[in-house]
């Protein structure tokens, strides 16, 4: 290590002297007491009201705010940073990195601490260890069904929403016959009406499915056939193009504000964008509905949470941060910047109304994505289910080899 | 040498252009509109003018403060990297030895390993020089790139006509002089086009300044350009406005400097 | 005129620079030798500190159980080498990426070299054309992204499907959705965003090319497409053999374009080698593997370039 310094001491002098004159000056200061050092992966925009009401609240404390933007580079820049130190004190722990975040003991247990009193048990486990350990405060969850282009679905004479997935699919067909594009669903990563399938099962298994999957004592066949048979029904009866495995989120969003396409998987970040793009669609939005006599349901997940760096250098500040966020107060400033389904007890977000059918959901935590749900590998995991899913769409597999193929996935991980 | 100015090639490359540069149109049309507009007709014309978004832009992100820092670190880098990259070069050029060879083989190896490889221990090395989320400390990482301006200039070199660097050398000037004087006036061509290509890089380099730099104050300016990335959805808007405003100091420098990708030589000193 | 990549200039006379001399010992030559040799060393030193000592920190933790986390780590020997070569989903961007690097290559220097011969050629908006071309290579990979997804967009209202229909009445085509044509709009992007860059590389190597030359051939008779292939192409070999070097390399190691336009699928059709090193390494914390990965494939890379340079060399040597 002391090599290393001197040889990059060296290099650096050699050609940085003659810009000595420029450049900003070395970021880290020593630890003073007063100072919090915080990254997420949320905007500047968005956290600046909020951290400038914490520090009218506590004028000793001083926090300094950088981010990276969401999902690979952040989670590639706080590797880096926990592997040499330099980590902040807060950072946002994400279904993404939290197993290696909390196997490698990188962040602190907030259990039975005041702040996580209106913190519903959903959010608590999501970013939970062992024994009831918590290592990240969530305040938000997101959910997503399916949005409804009401003027489209009164043309083809249907007024009601489907509460079962024969009825979805009825839907369809009933659209199509109509000169409609019923449905588009971009196939780039996890499948949500699959989620809110897999969700449904789960609860109604007493929420043991993965915990079962994962211990050896099921496997993903038991529990996945059915789902993913219903699923390609969506392809199977000729409703859906194959096509929608290249298709981006972005350009669904875009055929449905263009009225092209009568029905679409949104979850709430699409609303402001549909809404700017058409400002006078008649749109309501819907948990997926059901299938096997099953609820329907939604995928979702809790929010990244704020985790306590384990060696922060101002503990104590990031306590005090962390209380300040799920206070109302706080709640109201980063709702109002980011539009997002709060789930802190006492308060209460206001939302587009389009949003409404799904809050109390999405809130209650019935809400589900298996690769959050999933105990280990769950990266692994994802990127081949969303290469068998997209075969799949391609009638290039079965339900039955894509369960198999997890099954192998996951043997091979051991 | 007199040259006819062909119409036709004109009227071909102008259309051949005009298809080549549709993605670029795109992105420039679709920043003057509303995201109604652009979400009916991306391809069209906008049917008036829309500057919200880059009075958006201009009021809520710190340009300036961007501006200058992306300056400083290109300016710097490029500098740094011509420099090291030449130097090299003309060393590799008036020596063949056999330990040059084999020294400029081995340097090729900068170009084979994946950028990814070395961004960890690259940045423990700079934590350990405290020249982390400091712009000096991007300029020591951007010095890397002049391995790749030594490759261009090195090939460059090895094709002019060494007499008159023999020239100069009987006539008793120092290595320093003939470089100063001579090669680099010589291999403009190639330093204009590695300039370039390098100020390009660099000013457009989104992971370097991402991973290294932290504070706010020391943001470049393709890093707030990824301030309108979200986790689910990115303002498309924002980041197109932004993209473009990233774009135009490139497009001014461009236009600008490539008028000097002209021969060093003049026709008729050659006689070979 | 010899010229070649890695032997530096021969003087016009064709003897090599220093050779022929007597054999006592110069002072003022040494001297000479050592202020040249001097120039080096800043090269030696970016070429030390910046890629060969994080490189040895990267190769020994390929013998690691390394997260990317935590520097406390377990020797596991050659566990993460054998994983590589035995776990299908590792090396499942093997296929693209060599069809990728190969197919950019060819393309992009088919298109690259009479695009620089245009351009050096005086027209009206000369400028004006050669900054288009160039300028593909310029915004980031996640905007071109977006605007080929749209262009590409395998449904009807997607651009090159709405030309196509309206010209020809053909149907829409999966041009990201089919993994043929997925592996094949991807090359293509890459050939658009890639063939002004190497464009104006040639265009600088055409700058050496004396003027005299085409002057004499056009006395003597020759046409221009003799001019072309007598001439120029000739004088452009080593532009080539960068231009080609560059590609390969880069080609081989290309990560953000498939990413951005496909993520990689369909399946696995458009995944890269560098996608699993970057997925193992950062989204699955298993650096270790990562880094076994990285260096199996930087040996194997440098193995196509030293055989790559070989060859041209040999091509060269013919050629001039």
């Amino acid at each position: 290590m002391r090599l290393r310094r001197t040889v990059a001491a060296l290099a650096s002098l050699a050609l940085a002297l003659p810009l000595a004159a420029c450049g900003g000056s070395s970021g880290s200061g020593g630890s003073s007491d007063g100072k919090l050092t915080f990254f997420s992966w949320d905007g500047e925009d968005t956290m600046k009201p909020v951290i400038a009401k914490f520090e009218e609240e506590n004028p000793g404390i001083k926090v300094e705010f950088s981010n990276a933007p969401p999902v690979a580079e952040y989670i590639s820049t706080l590797q880096s940073r926990i592997l040499s130190g330099t980590a902040a004190d807060v950072f946002a722990i994400a279904a993404e990195n939290k197993t290696n975040l909390i196997n490698g003991k990188h962040v602190v247990d907030l259990k039975d601490k005041p702040f996580l009193e209106n913190v519903p048990k959903f959010n608590q486990t999501t970013y939970g260890g062992q024994d009831g350990a918590v290592y990240g405060l969530s305040v938000a969850s997101w959910g997503a069904g399916i949005l409804y282009n009401k003027d489209l679905l009164a043309k083809a004479g249907a007024t009601t929403i489907p509460k079962t997935w024969d009825e979805f699919l009825a839907l369809c067909h009933k659209l199509k016959d109509a000169g409609v594009t019923p449905y588009l669903e971009s196939v780039q990563a996890m499948s949500t009406p699959l989620s809110a399938f897999l969700g449904a099962e789960s609860a109604a298994d007493g929420d043991s499915m993965d915990t079962k999957i994962f211990d050896g004592s099921a496997k993903f066949k038991d529990y996945w056939v059915e789902p993913l048979t219903q699923w390609s029904r969506l392809w199977t009866e000729g409703l859906v193009t194959p096509a929608v495995v290249g298709l981006t989120g972005d350009q669904v969003r875009t055929e449905f504000a263009t009225g092209k396409v009568a029905m679409m998987v949104a979850g709430p970040w699409d609303i402001p964008g549909v809404r700017k793009a058409a400002p006078k669609l008649q749109i309501e939005m819907a948990p997926i509905p059901g299938i096997d006599g099953k609820p329907p349901y939604l995928a979702g997940a809790a929010s990244p949470g704020y985790a306590i760096n384990a060696k922060a250098k101002n503990p104590a500040a990031a306590e005090k941060f962390l209380a300040f966020l799920d206070t109302p107060e706080a709640m109201a400033l980063y709702q109002k910047a980011t539009g997002a389904i709060t789930v802190t007890t006492d308060f209460q977000p206001t939302l587009d109304p389009a949003l409404a059918p799904i809050v109390k959901d999405v809130r209650e935590g019935n809400i589900y994505l298996p690769q959050i749900a999933w105990k280990r590998a769950e990266d692994i995991l994802n990127v081949e289910a969303t290469a068998q899913l997209q075969l799949l769409v391609q009638g290039k597999a079965s339900p039955e080899q894509v369960a198999t193929a997890l099954d192998i996935k996951l043997a091979s991980t051991s | 040498m007199k040259q006819r100015r062909s119409p036709i090639t004109s009227v071909v490359m102008i259309g051949l252009a005009g298809l080549v540069g549709v993605p670029l149109y795109y992105i420039v049309v679709n920043t003057l509109k509303t995201q109604e507009e652009m979400t009916r007709s991306p391809l069209a014309l906008p049917t008036h003018l829309f500057l919200d978004n880059y009075q958006r832009i201009f009021e809520t992100v710190p340009l300036g403060r961007s501006f200058l820092n992306t300056l400083i670190v290109t300016v710097a880098a490029l500098v740094v990297q011509l420099l090291v990259g030449s130097t090299a070069a003309y060393a590799m050029a008036m020596r063949a030895s056999r330990f040059n060879r084999i020294f400029g083989a081995l340097l090729l190896l900068g170009f084979i390993v994946p950028g990814q490889s070395t961004l960890i221990p690259l940045y423990r090395m700079l934590v350990g020089a405290e020249l982390v989320d400091t712009l000096r400390g991007l300029v020591v990482i951007y010095t890397g790139g002049a391995i790749f301006c030594y490759f261009l200039i090195q090939a460059y070199i090895s094709r002019l006509p060494f007499e008159i660097i023999e020239a100069a050398r009987i006539d008793g000037a120092g290595p320093f002089q003939i470089y100063w004087r001579i090669v680099l006036p010589l291999i403009r061509p190639i330093l204009v086009t590695v300039g370039i290509f390098q100020t390009m890089g660099i000013w457009n380099d989104f992971i370097t300044p991402n991973v290294f730099l932290s504070s706010p104050e020391k943001s470049t300016l393709v890093l707030q350009v990824y301030r309108s990335v979200g986790e689910f959805s990115t303002d498309w808007p924002s980041f197109m406005t932004m993209s473009v405003l990233v774009l135009i100091p490139m497009v001014v420098f461009f236009v600008l400097t490539q008028r000097h990708i002209v021969s060093g030589l003049l026709a008729g000193s050659v006689k070979s | 005129m010899s010229a070649s990549v890695l032997t530096p200039a021969e003087t016009s006379t064709g003897v090599p620079a220093g050779a022929g001399r007597p054999p006592r010992f110069n002072w003022s030559r040494a001297r000479e030798t050592s202020a040249n040799q001097l120039f080096l060393v800043p090269v030696a030193l970016v070429f030390v500190v910046l890629l060969i000592v994080p490189l040895t920190q990267t190769f020994y933790w390929s013998f690691t159980d390394f997260t990317g986390y935590s520097a406390d780590v377990k020797w596991v020997g050659l566990s993460n080498y054998h994983k590589v070569l035995t776990d299908p989903s590792m090396l499942a961007g093997l296929g693209f990426t060599l069809a990728f690097t190969i197919g950019t290559a060819v393309l992009i220097t088919a298109c690259a070299i009479p695009l620089a011969v245009v351009l050096n050629k005086k027209f009206f908006a000369r400028n004006f054309v050669r900054s288009v071309f160039f300028f593909p290579a310029i915004p980031s990979i996640a905007i071109l992204g977006l605007v080929w997804g749209y262009i590409l967009s395998p449904l009807g209202s997607g651009v090159l499907n709405s030309v196509l229909n309206s010209l020809f009445h053909a149907g829409p085509y999966p041009w990201l959705s089919d993994a043929t044509l997925a592996r094949l709009s991807v090359i293509v992007v890459a050939v658009w965003g890639g063939a002004g860059w190497h464009a104006m590389l040639y265009l600088a190597y055409l700058q050496s090319i004396p003027a005299d030359y085409y002057e004499v051939a056009t006395i003597d008779g020759a046409s221009a497409r003799q001019q072309f292939f007598h001439i120029t192409l000739p004088l452009l070999t080593p532009a080539i053999v960068i231009s080609n070097f560059l590609l390969m390399t880069g080609g081989l190691k290309v990560f953000d374009l498939p990413f951005t336009l496909t993520k990689g699928g369909p399946g696995y059709s458009t995944y890269t080698i560098t996608q699993s090193i970057i997925t193992s390494g950062v989204a699955q914390g298993r650096y270790g593997l990562a880094s076994a990965l990285a260096a199996l494939f930087t040996f194997a890379v440098a193995l196509v370039a030293v055989a790559q340079l070989w060859v041209s060399r040999r091509i060269e040597r013919r050629v001039l």
